[in-house]
């Protein structure tokens, strides 16, 4: 009996190769094709190729527009993340508290999160069109006569990277309630009980058990949202001309990349290496905070 | 003193009612927007904000048409992505984690970490060398790039690990090997039923997900008449549509309608996915 359960274990092998192969050829050896074409002067026309070591990254770092890409995504991720966590933090309490007892929380909950499944090329196309120069949002503050005269709002930087924003935002609030909840729903009734035998008050079992419990959702939260957040395109790319218009306040890692790579020579040695610089940074920070937050037992 | 505790709570819950209201016009309000402007014209889209559907859905589907768009090709080409990447992935995506869920292989508890660094890994951001390649082996302008890496879905092996740990029989499986059925049988005729909740949740996922899936297509396909839904937006940003505002929103209509149709039926799955891909660990 047991030989016969170790030959069918080699069957584990079988299961698994067809993910091997796949990985290999679809997503190991393009990591490290883009990492080689990162040290060379590739572009789609020529056909000879040099290795020109560490200038396509010595170049990065001494450009303004690469660098400015790099604070924008970062700006424009943290300005959405932290209003994203709050308001989603606040409403899963609101569904999950027995004293208030909210009705409906399922379907409020379900309403919030179908931004998250529409296509964000469409959403992008969207609120460009109602914040368009003709757009409703212009005809009501006009009607309404909160504005004198129709405005051009993408035009404006400081409007354009905070509709980025709101609409990340907009897209993410629902799903972050449907994790937090979910966690919140897994803590034990018995910890809060003897928490308000205690005389705990609610901000106090909120801070001392509920967070301190979170922690784990709390670290996934953040590492999945920053590594979306760090390869932004399709919102800030089709909210304007996809140059990151008005003056490159909305450019973000990838639409550099992608400036790059379909620049009519097709530098695609010079997007390598923005491609390679933001997946090193990406995953630095992505595991640094898996480190630093760790359950430390 | 209880009844001044329960006057403090009607109040907070009213106040919260009133958020939650909020909260869901700023939700519906520019979802709302975009299927009614694609029922209207341009010339009442021009007069004000409406909020009632009005009757030039065809007239604007023509106007799409007229000048070279054809949204029914592009909502097939999107079609016949999105069902065989989610076949692909679905399938492939149950046949790895059972191989790491049933059987004790060497090496196992390494590519079962492996999968998750991998979930973390902007695999992304690869795409430059990935184009590169695809283009030495003439798979650019073909959707074979775009549906073959499915079958490597590092987060979809990792949410059919999840579920497959809680699903899985093992007597069911040792009956079947008593049978003589070989594993592959057991896998295909025993389990892939068992696990068909899972499999429905994991594949709406998938198939949301290339749905919407922008950049990739964006970068591989160059003809006009293999454009998905996704590139049609773009191309919809474009001048030649600049005025023809219900045109533009029916373009972008066309897009979300099957997906909201698809959460409208499936929604307790996709609730439920969401929080079980994660929280388990």
């Amino acid at each position: 009996m047991l030989q016969m359960k170790f030959k069918q274990d080699h069957y584990g092998y079988l299961f698994i190769t067809p993910f091997i192969i796949a990985f290999l050829i679809f997503g190991f050896y393009p990591v490290v094709n883009t990492l080689y074409l990162s040290f060379t002067d590739t572009t789609l026309m020529s056909k000879q190729v040099n290795i020109v070591g560490f200038k396509n990254f010595t170049n990065l770092f001494n450009d303004d527009i690469f660098m400015n890409a790099v604070k924008n995504t970062w700006l424009l991720w943290i300005l959405n993340f932290i209003p994203q966590i709050g308001v989603a933090m606040v409403l899963s309490v609101w569904f999950t508290s027995l004293r208030l007892n909210i009705k409906g929380a399922g379907i409020w909950r379900a309403i919030f999160f179908l931004p998250n499944l529409l296509m964000p090329a469409s959403i992008a196309a969207l609120f460009f069109s109602l914040f368009g120069y003709y757009g409703p949002v212009n005809q009501f503050l006009v009607r309404m006569e909160i504005l004198p005269e129709a405005m051009q709002f993408l035009q404006n930087q400081n409007i354009a990277r905070t509709l980025v924003i709101f609409i990340q935002w907009w897209m993410w609030f629902g799903a972050t309630i449907i994790l937090l909840m979910a966690g919140m729903t897994a803590i034990p009734e018995s910890l809060y009980e003897s928490a308000m035998m205690d005389g705990a008050t609610e901000s106090q079992m909120f801070w001392n058990i509920t967070i301190p419990l979170l922690k784990p959702i709390l670290v996934y939260l953040f590492v999945t949202s920053l590594v979306g957040g760090m390869q932004m395109f399709d919102i800030p790319y089709l909210l304007t001309d996809g140059r990151g218009s008005p003056s490159g306040s909305i450019m973000t890692n990838n639409i550099l990349m992608y400036l790059k790579f379909s620049s009519s020579k097709g530098h695609i040695g010079a997007a390598s290496s923005v491609g390679m610089l933001v997946f090193i940074m990406t995953c630095v920070f992505a595991f640094g905070i898996f480190y630093f937050l760790r359950e430390k037992d | 003193m209880q009844s001044n505790y329960r006057l403090t709570t009607n109040i907070l819950r009213g106040g919260i009612y009133v958020c939650l209201f909020a909260l869901l016009i700023v939700t519906i309000v520019p979802i709302w927007l975009l299927l009614v402007n694609a029922t209207r014209s341009t010339i009442e889209i021009n007069q004000g904000i409406g909020i009632l559907p009005s009757t030039h859905l065809l007239e604007n589907y023509y106007i799409l048409e007229g000048k070279g768009l054809y949204l029914w090709r592009g909502f097939f080409n999107s079609m016949t992505l999105a069902v065989s990447s989610t076949f692909l992935t679905v399938y492939f995506a149950l046949l790895t984690s059972y191989g790491i869920v049933v059987y004790n292989f060497k090496g196992k508890q390494f590519f079962s970490n492996f999968i998750v660094i991998l979930v973390l890994i902007p695999m992304q951001l690869s795409i430059i060398g990935f184009y590169q390649y695809m283009s030495k082996l003439g798979l650019t302008d073909n959707y074979a790039s775009l549906i073959l890496p499915t079958i490597a879905n590092a987060g979809s092996v990792f949410f059919a690990k999840q579920y497959l740990e809680s699903v899985v029989i093992r007597d069911l499986i040792d009956a079947g090997r008593v049978d003589g059925a070989s594993e592959l049988a057991i896998f295909h005729f025993i389990m892939l039923p068992i696990a068909m909740p899972g499999a429905v949740t994991m594949g709406i996922f998938a198939f949301i997900a290339s749905w919407n899936n922008f950049f990739n297509p964006f970068i591989l396909i160059t003809s006009q008449e293999k454009y998905t839904l996704p590139m049609l937006v773009q191309t919809l940003r474009g001048d030649t549509y600049r005025t023809e505002f219900g045109s533009i929103y029916l373009g972008l209509a066309a897009t979300i309608v099957p997906i909201i149709i698809i959460y409208v039926i499936f929604s307790k799955y996709i609730v439920s996915g969401i929080a079980m891909g994660s929280v388990k660990e």
